[in-house]
């Protein structure tokens, strides 16, 4: 069990908020653009997460207990990493591993239970599709909302606009608010906005199934791209073949802990072993 | 099987000391989320905008129903109070100028209760500093006050409502009240996400805060010997800056201003410091 260690998790994140008067670049070269240091996330599975101050009164008006108690269960454990600029990094693991909880954790959805994140420069997370998305809104207008949240200005995000309708082809439905857009349009949109900025850390989450099989090749062929432009990339998946393409280092999780981590092929080679024999024992 | 664990072990040997680093301080805090709004304004702006404009596109009358419901409140409490008081002079200002800045705070202290509940799908999915979502119902409150305010005086100027200069200190009230809001906001917004009745308690908490402010009352309706009780309610002082400037056109005292200047900044300093103290659990109660 990883050790509860009494300060609080720090984050340490330079977005383009600090270190203004540095050049990003001279600053930054001897840094790791991704450090975990020794980094664990514990879920607390709340009896009921809908705890409200009346429970709260009950119980210590009665002194009862929980009917059923808070589990524990720790995601993650132990994890040390460090991600160099033009690493192209591959996350193997069963199920339930905690692969994408590593994902969020880079993404800053989860906060560290013990240890230190720190990550420096925009991160693109490709982790779910449409995120941020307000349906209520055009197209248009989501396009802009969702590139603020990924750190871009009106300005900048207007200069793509043209590009992204011409990739998603979702032009003539620019105007119309997105809850009349059918989910693949939706998916092809979020798609489109999370893969059309220059982000220097590139999150990837397997399952990225959208739309029928043209776009499916050109969204491959984006992401492909996207690997090309941006500092790091970590992607997650189950396909083997495409993470020996596409990655050069490999990183093996299971229940919460780095098993392996090395070349690519090594990994994943050790990895097929390890699950041929699971499934033959 | 697991023939990797000495690269794994060699990795952390290689780890260098960890950098001697400030501790997590408050100061530290509140500079990492002045960077992080900075950062994140566009998000911000585009959230108030857009919600603006989705609350207007809709509704048959739009921006007309901000007005018409306090100008309706108004009408009945005048024709109401005039007739119970026949001695007050210009009620409806006196109601207009209690009423509109009352708003912005219930308006902000109750939406707030759910601005983190309501906002699951985006935090689950995508990292936004969560402070900008009780900043946004704020934000949002001031504009549609802000407005409300401007149109409802020019609509009383037929009643005797006249511009003075000492309405030149209204953006200073209104960023007080906001702040005040605002910190009330933040904690407010945190105790509901991990209990999630409150937001019932905060309803009924600013219905009887609204009757206990002299808004549709004045102060003076009180005998003086029970007017100090009045000093109490943190509310009261910005209220009575309002009145002051709005109904009465007098410059507002020193000691008021101070005074309302002092709470704004302890409720926003405990508001801040709950919210981020709890901010890291939020993800997980959700």
């Amino acid at each position: 069990m990883p050790r509860l260690s009494p300060t609080k998790t720090r984050w340490f994140f330079d977005s383009k908020g600090r270190n203004r008067g540095v050049r990003r670049d001279q600053a930054e070269t001897d840094r790791p653009l991704i450090e975990l240091r020794d980094v664990s996330l514990k879920f607390i599975n709340y009896a009921d997460k809908t705890f409200t101050i009346k429970r709260a009164f009950l119980q210590l008006l009665l002194r009862r207990q929980k009917p059923v108690p808070d589990s524990e269960f720790w995601a993650l454990r132990n994890i040390n990493l460090r991600i160099q600029r033009g690493e192209r990094i591959g996350i193997l693991g069963p199920n339930g591993a905690g692969k994408s909880t590593l994902l969020r954790l880079l993404a800053r959805i989860y906060p560290p239970t013990t240890g230190e994140v720190s990550v420096q420069g925009t991160v693109a997370p490709l982790i779910e599709m449409g995120a941020g998305f307000n349906i209520e809104l055009t197209g248009h207008d989501n396009i802009l909302l969702n590139g603020a949240m990924l750190g871009f200005t009106r300005k900048q995000m207007l200069a793509k606009v043209d590009e992204i309708h011409e990739f998603t082809g979702l032009r003539e439905f620019a105007d119309l608010p997105l809850k009349y857009y059918s989910s693949g349009m939706y998916a092809r949109l979020g798609f489109g906005v999370a893969t059309s900025i220059d982000p220097e850390i590139l999150l990837v989450d397997e399952s990225l199934g959208v739309g029928d099989a043209t776009f499916r090749k050109k969204a491959t062929q984006r992401i492909r791209d996207l690997m090309g432009r941006s500092h790091a990339v970590i992607l997650v998946s189950h396909e083997m073949s495409s993470l020996r393409e596409l990655c050069d280092r490999g990183v093996w999780i299971r229940d919460g802990e780095i098993v392996a981590d090395g070349p690519i092929d090594q990994v994943v080679r050790d990895y097929e072993a390890w699950t041929k024999l699971a499934q033959s024992a | 099987m697991d023939a990797h664990n000495e690269t794994t072990a060699a990795v952390l040997d290689g780890f260098p000391a960890s950098p001697a680093r400030r501790p997590a301080g408050w100061l530290r805090r509140v500079s990492g989320d002045r960077a992080e709004l900075i950062r994140y304004w566009p998000v911000v702006q585009n959230m108030v905008a857009q919600e603006l404009r989705v609350r207007y596109q809709r509704s048959f009358m739009g921006f007309l129903w901000t007005l018409i419901n306090p100008l309706l409140m108004m009408t009945i409490l005048s024709l109401v109070f005039s007739n119970l008081f026949p001695t007050r002079d210009n009620y409806s200002l006196f109601i207009l100028s209690g009423m509109v800045p009352w708003g912005l705070l219930s308006g902000t202290v109750v939406e707030s209760t759910n601005c983190i509940l309501g906002n699951e799908p985006l935090i689950k999915k995508i990292y936004v500093p969560k402070l900008i979502f009780p900043l946004v119902r704020a934000l949002l409150n001031l504009v549609t006050t802000t407005l409300a305010l401007g149109a409802l005086f020019v609509l009383l100027i037929p009643l005797g409502a006249r511009p003075t200069w000492p309405m030149l200190l209204l953006p200073v009230a209104m960023g007080l009240l906001f702040c005040f809001a605002l910190g009330l906001a933040l904690f407010v917004a945190t105790a509901n996400t991990f209990f999630r009745d409150c937001g019932h308690l905060v309803a009924v908490f600013m219905q009887a805060w609204y009757f206990a402010t002299p808004i549709i009352y004045g102060v003076s309706d009180f005998p003086e010997a029970i007017q100090w009780r009045f000093w109490l309610n943190p509310a009261f002082y910005y209220i009575e800056i309002f009145h002051n400037i709005l109904c009465d056109g007098q410059w507002p005292g020193m000691s008021l201003v101070a005074t309302a200047a002092a709470l704004a900044f302890v409720s926003l300093g405990i508001g801040y410091a709950t919210f981020k103290s709890n901010e890291d659990k939020m993800v997980f109660r959700l």
